[in-house]
């Protein structure tokens, strides 16, 4: 399911912002970026084992050997035990988190790439074509992503792409509005209306002075759609229209885990930990950023 | 006997972890009688009032004895506090837009009040509050009833927010700035109508404003606040024609007046040298002595309180004065 | 208002015509020849050109488009190539599972997001405050179909007190169709929720901050009184904004969920049918739940105008 779909949404309150200073005093009170430090921590582990499986797999990830078959955890040679098919898991799940971040980041980077192209045009053209932008982005708001990650599948087969694409689908248009609204704050300010009056043309300002400024928002917003990016594409590949052995993904193995969720429960465990625990970091990482980035948000992008 | 003031508030200290924004106040206000706070921002009346009224922000907390209506306020529970509240003791703010219930028609938010309250049913109430925006000069008082705050003028509003106050026949009367949000051509009518109300139904008053020349046309007595503390306190008329603390002298020396501008705009508007302190880092002794050209080294060592009798000001030097204040 | 609601309408419809356009083009657009994905490798020329023409697949992109509306509107939903069974049949059928199953999701979420929502706005730095804001970054991380499969293992399997899949019909026993319905339900309500309480959370801290709040007591309402009479009533305003974006998500859920705990729901025959690249289904199903999803937004809309009078006003 697509949790952050809604961070187009005015952003809800940042979790960790008291509303007025503490009144007592044995409160103990997180430091303000603890979000941005645990999830600098999370991300970077993950992104490291993505690297490091394209050195080092404990053993192949994707080759039957069934006398291994469902070895609990802690086997030597087998941290995590193995799959029905003697498949070892930690090799699995390392494979699995290059999925991940490729077809997460991928989708995040096209609709960024899109969003900033219209939401910059919505922005800083006249009414008509704002009015046009706006409302065809909420238009395509209202397909449900998961609607149209299968129609895409449907049309083009499934696979790695396809989720990329399905992803970039759903995401281009909440990142639009976003653009749309940090660009409008900021084109709202003095110092773009002298820059005007020099002379300078629209997509000179724009890519001048606007792109700088709407940078903060852009990053967090990137990052959030990155993490949703992940629980859409392991959903994608749970439901079978997203990648395929022997590409190997978290949602994929989940899908496999459940056909033997009688017998092995521990199988049905290591992916959905492995989800939760990248999508958290960027969860984090994009607040705690947010929070870092505050106080000039908060004057931009209203 | 504490029956017969509206309020006794006795060493008033409202303070958050951080800070102290209220020193210490001491005043009496006798029934019906009107007093005007005044003071610049910063200088913590509006943090009095919500005290007072017990609304104080998340964070605050207030010290001290506040007695109103035979118990001291400042013990009391939350939903004690709410019995009184717009029905003894009321409050008008100083923005009536923000501080309307947009979602609600006008009708509902006052005569709820009068519900609240009273024994009235609906139809009783209804009918009292289209009383009341009668008695404020609302025109149409039927149509407002249905009205909703975003579709009225900011005059209307606040004469409102006043009905809305004035309701119950509180035995005290709040008013933080109720006209600075409101145009000048509107603010005139809307202290008029709250003098008479005021008056007409007995209430005391608070009147907190900046604005000097309010506080000389609607209240009896003055209390002047700086930096959290009263530094001068008394009748209107004398305070103001012979203040004795420095701070008042150079408030009322800086109020434009027909006399003191010359029209060949040669003349310049007096004003008191320096800037309010801030709260978290106050200067020793006389929080005012920075500005004040008569300081001396006592006024640096030595923190004045306020003198006794009917004209009180708190300064080792005030003006008028033949022979040095003794040390309390 | 009457305007207000004019204008929503008309949005509504134009919504409507572009959201078929575009998936009218995009399906038939990025699925090359239907005829030919339909036939399969080795089909000859000929036959693709004959399937092709019995079902019109030929005929200019326009006059399929209108004639694919114009049957919509009419009821029929077109036929599956293989089948030839009635799409509207096939949907049908489907419905029973599928809307229970999501407005359940929906409800529940909204029961547990908004009483925790609120108090966690309440308890803004203080300690719960920020073990809610933990459990709540933890909530929003958890894949909808791991808290099926941890739920189907948990209640199923080892307490087996529940199903852990399958479907027992209203018309076989409404009873067995409730407890099919139950872990789905709870799966999916437990994500919505974790979603929606920190928009709850912070349109409730929103409205804390409120002069008219003050207000409110200031004439006698006591804290908690004014929060729920004056608070939540102006709270409700952007929370029900939110739950109308929420649809679209809702529906992914839904999808999810059927799959993971098996039910005949509207997804598997999408699913199905998107394996089996029956276009002409797939077509028509997507564009049902469009309809639903912008018609969910345009009663939100005007429940929205109901509740807000300041949108209504004719400035």
């Amino acid at each position: 399911m697509i949790l952050s779909k809604s961070s187009h949404l005015p952003n809800p309150a940042p979790l960790d912002v008291p509303a007025s200073p503490p009144a007592r005093r044995q409160r103990r009170k997180l430091p303000r970026n603890a979000s941005l430090l645990v999830g600098i921590v999370l991300t970077t582990i993950f992104l490291a084992v993505a690297l490091v499986s394209f050195f080092y797999l404990p053993s192949n990830p994707n080759i039957p050997v069934i006398r291994n078959r469902l070895l609990p955890a802690g086997t030597a040679g087998h941290w995590l035990g193995t799959d029905v098919l003697g498949r070892d898991i930690v090799a699995q799940l390392m494979v699995g988190a290059r999925t991940s971040i490729l077809v997460g980041a991928g989708g995040a980077t096209l609709s960024l790439i899109l969003g900033l192209i219209a939401g910059l045009a919505a922005a800083s053209s006249g009414k008509i074509a704002d009015e046009a932008i706006s409302r065809g982005a909420d238009i395509l708001l209202s397909i449900p992503g998961m609607v149209t990650a299968l129609v895409l599948a449907a049309t083009m087969g499934s696979g790695a792409l396809t989720t990329i694409l399905a992803l970039t689908a759903f995401f281009t248009p909440s990142f639009t509005r976003v653009v749309r609204s940090a660009a409008i704050g900021v084109l709202n300010e003095d110092f773009i209306t002298a820059a005007r009056l020099y002379g300078r043309g629209k997509i000179f300002v724009l890519i001048r002075h606007v792109l700088p400024n709407i940078a903060g928002v852009m990053i967090v917003q990137f990052t959030l759609y990155f993490a949703a990016g992940i629980l859409t594409e392991a959903g994608l590949s749970y439901l079978g229209v997203g990648v395929h052995r022997p590409s190997i993904s978290w949602g994929l193995m989940l899908n496999e885990a459940q056909q033997q969720v009688g017998i092995s429960s521990p199988l049905a465990i290591w992916p959905g930990l492995a989800i939760v625990l990248m999508v958290l970091g960027l969860n984090l990482l994009g607040d705690g950023l947010r929070d870092v980035l505050d106080p000039k948000l908060a004057r931009r992008a209203s | 006997m504490s029956q017969e003031n509206a309020i006794e508030v006795r060493n008033l200290v409202v303070h958050n972890t951080a800070l102290t924004a209220v020193r210490g106040l001491d005043f009496t206000l006798p029934a019906g009688a009107r007093m005007g706070l005044v003071g610049e921002s910063g200088s913590g009346k509006t943090l009095t009032a919500l005290a007072l009224m017990g609304l104080l922000p998340m964070g605050w907390q207030a010290n001290g004895s506040v007695r109103h209506d035979g118990v001291d306020l400042i013990t009391q529970s939350d939903r004690a506090l709410s019995n009184r509240r717009g029905r003894t003791i009321s409050m008008v703010f100083q923005d009536p837009l923000s501080s309307l219930d947009p979602v609600r028609r006008i009708g509902q938010q006052v005569s709820s009040v009068i519900r609240r309250h009273t024994q009235a049913g609906k139809k009783e109430a209804e009918r009292r509050t289209v009383d009341l925006f009668r008695q404020m000069s609302l025109p149409r008082p039927e149509q407002l009833m249905r009205a909703y705050p975003h579709e009225i003028s900011g005059g209307q509003r606040q004469r409102i927010m006043i009905a809305m106050a004035l309701a119950c026949y509180p035995q005290l009367i709040i008013a933080d700035e109720p006209t600075t949000a409101l145009d000048v051509t509107v603010q005139k009518q809307v202290l008029r109508l709250l003098n008479t109300a005021v008056q007409e139904r007995g209430s005391a008053l608070i009147m907190i404003t900046h604005d000097l020349p309010i506080i000389a046309a609607m209240c009896d007595t003055v209390a002047v606040m700086y930096a959290g503390k009263i530094v001068e306190m008394g009748p209107v008329a004398e305070v103001f024609r012979h203040p004795r603390h420095h701070y008042t002298k150079g408030l009322l020396d800086s109020q434009p007046t027909m006399d003191n501008i010359a029209l060949d705009g040669s003349s310049r508007l007096a004003s008191i040298p320096g800037m309010v302190p801030p709260l978290h880092s106050l200067p020793a002794g006389c929080a005012f002595h920075p500005r004040c050209a008569a300081a001396t080294e006592q006024c640096i060592t030595q923190v004045p309180t306020l003198d006794d009798g009917p004209r009180r000001a708190a300064c080792w030097h005030p003006i008028g004065a033949t022979v040095p204040m003794e040390v309390a | 208002m009457a305007i207000y609601v004019l204008r929503k309408l008309a949005f509504f419809l134009g919504a409507l015509f572009i959201a078929s356009v575009a998936i009218f083009l995009l399906i038939r657009g990025a699925g090359g020849n239907v005829a030919a994905v339909v036939l399969g490798k080795g089909a000859t020329p000929e036959a693709i050109n004959a399937l092709a023409h019995t079902y019109g697949l030929d005929r200019p992109m326009a006059v399929q488009y209108f004639d694919w509306i114009g049957n919509m509107l009419s009821g029929d939903l077109g036929r599956s190539f293989r089948t030839n069974e009635s799409v509207a049949d096939l949907v049908t059928a489907r419905l029973s599972v599928s809307i229970p199953l999501a407005f359940s999701g929906l409800v529940l979420g909204l029961l547990i997001a908004i009483p925790v929502g609120t108090y966690a706005a309440r308890n803004v730095g203080t300690p719960s405050g920020a073990l809610f804001a933990l459990v709540s970054q933890i909530g929003v991380a958890v894949p909808v179909f791991w808290a099926g499969i941890l739920l189907s293992l948990l209640f199923g399997v080892r307490l087996g007190w529940l199903p852990t899949g399958g479907w027992t019909d209203w018309s076989v026993s409404p009873w067995g169709a409730i407890r099919s319905l139950v872990l789905p339900v709870l799966s999916l309500g437990l994500i919505m929720a974790a979603v929606l309480i920190r928009y709850v959370r912070s349109a409730v801290l929103d409205v804390m901050n409120q002069d008219y709040l003050r207000t409110a007591r200031a004439v006698g309402m006591t804290r908690t009184e004014a929060l729920l009479k004056v608070g939540l009533r102006n709270a409700a305003l952007p929370l029900v904004t939110i739950v109308g974006l929420q649809i679209a998500e809702l529906i992914g859920g839904t999808v999810i969920i059927e799959t993971v705990f098996s039910l005949p729901g509207l997804s598997r025959m999408m699913l199905a049918n998107v394996a089996a690249r029956e276009v002409i289904v797939v077509q028509s199903t997507v564009m049902l739940i469009v309809v639903f999803v912008i018609s969910i937004n345009l009663i939100v809309d005007l429940l929205y105008g109901l509740l807000d009078p300041r949108v209504r006003a004719t400035r």
